[in-house]
């Protein structure tokens, strides 16, 4: 049997974290991804933070890979941060930049499938001259212990092999932690349900639009009536030529009042502010005569084909001050003009194809998550044995108000358990006792869990400030009291102090209600809100049409078994699997696993695993 | 134990993939619009020949016939296959040969490659001919054991002898794996349902080495290329292009449509009329094939 020192399951941000960490302390590790390629199967919001505690220290992005400002794909820098509440066409709109900015040293907008590739590229050149490395296409399927402590791994796709340590960083629906008893399932209570579209849009019109330049970026959340009364909202991320645009709802409201999660995506599309937004030029083929003769009908087909992507490629580039320099590089045109009487000449030739243009939008990408929420599921004690759980396998997850943090707690916890593992290996002492004591009270000593357990008044007061022009009747009789305390600035210390007696638990239920998310929201569009008009109405595709557009490598058998057919919590999954899998025949509920984006949904009540390796969703954007 | 040295046959094809393909009026292919890349299944044969480069560690040559603008297709290959030697034979003279005038080129180009061949791969046959029989022809040519759909092969570094599954299909029976073993030097026709396994972590580790060298290469793919005439490689001026192919094309004759015997009937999508109607029918005609 092959014996490696380490093995790192997952390669997500959190993962490969952990990985460049290992290599750039000199030890051997392989990482184990499932998709056929890293990055194939990670989706996220879209944000990543480096962060400047006030007290305590954290690994970011750019102290692990040191060429990450000089190099890496990400999106923009995002400098404008503001929340608009929406009512109908009325939106109330509140800058919130100051609580984005707040100990941080940058957030970017990010595509997952692109940056963490990258972050693979930079781990894999380290990794590689200690023998270690990144081997994608392959699913653990379990984990047991032999005589000496050391876990053996088994796989769908290779032989069995034996490593002293294992850090896993397989995602929210963590498969380590479920099959070795590391801690429960993670319950709706304590998630939210995200999904995303990725809308093209050329990057000049984007800074136009957004009134940024190529090297910023904004972002912007919405609460109110585009929830559809869900508690949670829709953001919408600038990338470089991309937009981002999602929702995010605590899972357990979902189950309350179950609401198809495409729908709540089609609310925010639908929205008068967003669909200004997301507006673009688009080609509009006409319906092929039938009378002409077959050869003809297919001739026509495919040069319409041809030219509209001629004309995405060219425009894309012609509209972004790079993508028109890499045009002349190549040597094809001499000045911009010349790239401009390209593009007339193919929409030319479009039209007399029978080709019109119009207003529309273009969506690239349909996909869908599950987030943890750190203060309610964080594991206490993040390890079994001598598996360390970092990220959102172990729960760690940001959510206080609009404030949602991922990747950047996952990459420091990778690098927590990397130095751990590492102490362990000069050690040669990879127990419980030792290694997972010690990781644990590293993760415990993290500024991340601080935030997943405390509230903090400087972050809250950005807050209150924002708030300061709201209508106090507006609040009510609930919140008035405390409000007002807070904004009294001695009474706020006390005030904080209190609650944190009190702690997350009894808070959470006043601070993330229907009240907060929804209604305060709604009253302040129709009061204060000014009127956007809409221009167009967006075609959006149907959940069917999304999902067919998305790349999957189909497995032959399910990765998921219903274990109820006819329990309520499946009878609602009909409903909420954001990818339609489930029907109902007969009182019965089946699945149909082909279009499974390995959300984790349904995870509850089935018996859930991650597609075999290279197999289920491919993800291009991510 | 010495070196293991295995060459690939290629073909630059035309690319049928929606965007890339032009067709005239009368629906024949516009090869001039049309753009060009590696053909499918020898994409496959530049996979198999991978395959040795991660376990045996094998040095890898491609050699390909075709226009100047093949290098296209070398590049490619060598993206898949880690090669440090592409080899392009390109001349006038070499124009309009049948599979056998082919064979002849690709047979002295094999001669004239840096190493003495263990193993030489093609695909299974090219997506714009159709026929299979460059490969066993160049095999013939170079005297070397033939070996047919082979989907896997391991191989003995020790006598150096290679065992290979062969995939055999005859219509009315089952298909069946034949296992055989033979001494080197051999040719391979890989067979399209070919893919490459590695069982063992180390093998992982080492494909994604290669893999990633084989992207290097392939960005510099100039150094590793070299074009010759029918000059420079020495080949016998009967024995290729036209005077070298013996086969005569007389006539093209179009594929007739065959009068459908079904009663097809065709309905839109969108309708869920329709769809309810075929449903109906679809049940209609499981409730006849019930056997009682």
């Amino acid at each position: 049997m092959e014996k490696y020192d380490v093995a790192i399951i997952g390669g997500g941000s959190a993962g490969l974290a952990a990985l460049k960490q290992l290599s750039n302390l000199g030890k051997q590790a392989i990482l184990l991804e499932a998709g056929s390629e890293i990055g194939a199967k990670n989706l996220s919001g879209g944000i990543l933070y480096s962060k400047k505690p006030q007290k305590g220290q954290v690994s970011n992005v750019e102290k692990i890979y040191e060429n990450f400002l000089d190099d890496a794909p990400f999106e923009r820098k995002i400098t404008k941060y503001i929340l608009h509440s929406t009512s109908k066409d009325k939106v109330y709109s509140m800058d919130l930049t100051a609580a984005h900015e707040y100990q941080s040293n940058f957030g970017y907008s990010v595509l997952l499938n692109k940056l963490n590739s990258w972050f693979a590229k930079q781990a894999i050149e380290s990794a590689e001259k200690l023998g270690g490395g990144i081997i994608p296409g392959v699913h653990v399927k379990s984990i047991t212990w032999n005589e000496s402590g050391n876990a053996i791994i088994q796989t769908d796709e290779l032989d069995e092999f034996e490593v002293k340590a294992v850090i896993a960083a397989d995602g929210v629906n963590s498969e380590i932690a479920d099959m070795v008893g590391a801690r429960p399932k993670f319950t709706p209570t304590q998630l939210y349900q995200g999904v995303k579209v990725i809308v093209k849009l050329p990057e000049e019109i984007i800074e136009k639009r957004f009134g940024i330049s190529s090297d910023e970026g904004a972002a912007h959340l919405f609460a109110g009536d585009v929830t559809l009364n869900h508690i949670g909202g829709g953001f919408l991320y600038t990338n470089s030529d991309t937009l981002s645009v999602g929702a995010v709802y605590h899972y357990h409201s979902q189950l309350e009042n179950p609401t198809e999660p495409s729908a709540l995506i089609d609310a925010l599309l639908k929205n008068p502010m967003i669909s200004e937004f997301i507006k673009d030029d688009v080609p509009i083929k006409s319906k092929i005569d039938k009378s002409l003769p077959q050869e003809e009908q297919l001739r026509i087909r495919f040069a319409v084909a041809k030219q509209i992507k001629n004309w995405n490629e060219i425009r894309s580039s012609y509209l972004s001050s790079s993508g028109r320099q890499r045009l002349i590089d190549s040597g094809k045109y001499k000045i911009d003009e010349d790239i401009k009487t390209r593009l007339d000449g193919i929409e030319n030739q479009l039209t007399k194809l029978g080709v019109t243009f119009g207003s529309d939008y273009v969506e690239a990408e349909y996909g869908a998550k599950l987030v943890p929420d750190g203060k309610r599921c964080r594991m206490q004690k993040p390890f079994f044995k001598n598996i360390l759980f970092v990220g959102d396998a172990a729960g760690r997850g940001i959510f206080v108000g609009p404030r949602i943090e991922g990747l950047n707690v996952g990459i420091d916890d990778g690098v927590r358990a990397a130095n751990a593992v590492a102490k362990a290996i000069d050690k040669n002492d990879f127990s419980a006792n030792s290694l997972g004591e010690y990781y644990s009270k590293e993760t415990e000593n993290s500024p991340y869990t601080t935030d997943m357990k405390q509230i903090d008044k400087n972050y809250l007061k950005i807050f209150l400030d924002a708030t300061k022009d709201v209508p106090k009747d507006l609040i009510g009789a609930r919140y008035g009291p405390i409000l007002k305390m807070m904004s009294n600035e001695k009474l706020r210390g006390i005030a904080v102090k209190f609650a944190n007696i009190l702690g997350y638990e009894k808070l959470l239920p006043m601070i993330e209600s229907e009240d907060t998310y929804v209604k305060i929201p709604i009253q302040l569009a129709e009061r204060l809100g000014e009127i956007v008009s809409q221009s167009y109405s967006p075609s959006i595709p149907s959940i069917a049409d999304r999902i067919g557009n998305l790349s999957y490598n189909d497995d032959n058998s399910s990765h998921i078994k219903v274990l109820n057919p006819n329990s309520e919590f499946m009878k609602k999954m009909v409903t909420l699997c954001p990818a339609k899998c489930y029907s109902e025949e007969g009182g019965n509920v089946i699945i149909q696993h082909e279009g499974c984006v390995d959300c984790g949904t349904c995870s509850q009540e089935t018996e859930w695993r991650h597609p075999r390796g290279e197999k289920g969703i491919h993800y291009k954007y991510g | 134990m010495g070196q293991l040295n295995v060459a690939v046959i290629i073909k630059l094809e035309p690319d049928f993939s929606e965007g890339n393909v032009s067709y005239n009026p009368d629906g024949t292919l516009n090869r001039a619009e049309t753009k060009n890349t590696l053909g499918p299944h020898s994409g496959i044969a530049a996979h198999a020949a991978f395959f040795a480069k991660v376990m045996y560690d094998a040095k890898v040559s491609i050699g390909t016939m075709g226009p100047p603008i093949a290098d296209l297709a070398l590049q490619q290959a060598q993206q898949i296959s880690d090669a440090e030697e592409l080899h392009l034979y390109s001349d006038r003279l070499f124009a309009g040969a049948d599979t056998l005038g082919t064979a002849e080129v690709l047979k002295t180009g094999i001669h004239k490659m840096k190493e003495k061949m263990d193993i030489v791969f093609s695909g299974h046959r090219a997506s714009d001919g159709e026929t299979g029989q460059t490969g066993p022809q160049t095999a013939w040519k170079l005297g070397f054991t033939f070996l047919g759909n082979v989907v896997s092969y391991t191989v003995d570094m020790e006598t150096r002898t290679i065992r290979a599954k062969r995939l055999i299909s005859l219509q009315g029976t089952p298909d069946v794996l034949e296992e055989i073993e033979a001494p080197l030097p051999v040719f391979i026709s890989i067979d399209p349902t070919y893919k490459s396994s590695f069982d063992k972590v180390s093998q992982r580790l080492a494909f994604q080495k290669y893999k990633k060298e084989a992207e290097k290469r392939a960005d510099n793919y100039k150094d590793y290329f070299t074009m010759f005439n029918a000059d420079e490689i020495g080949v016998a001026k009967s024995l290729v292009g036209l005077p070298g192919s013996p086969t005569i094309v007389y006539k093209v004759e179009r594929v007739p449509k065959s009068t459908a015997t079904r009663k097809a009937e065709v309905i839109d999508g969108s309708d869920p009329e329709a769809i309810r109607k075929a449903v109906g029918k679809m049940k209609e005609a499981l409730d006849a094939m019930v056997i009682k």
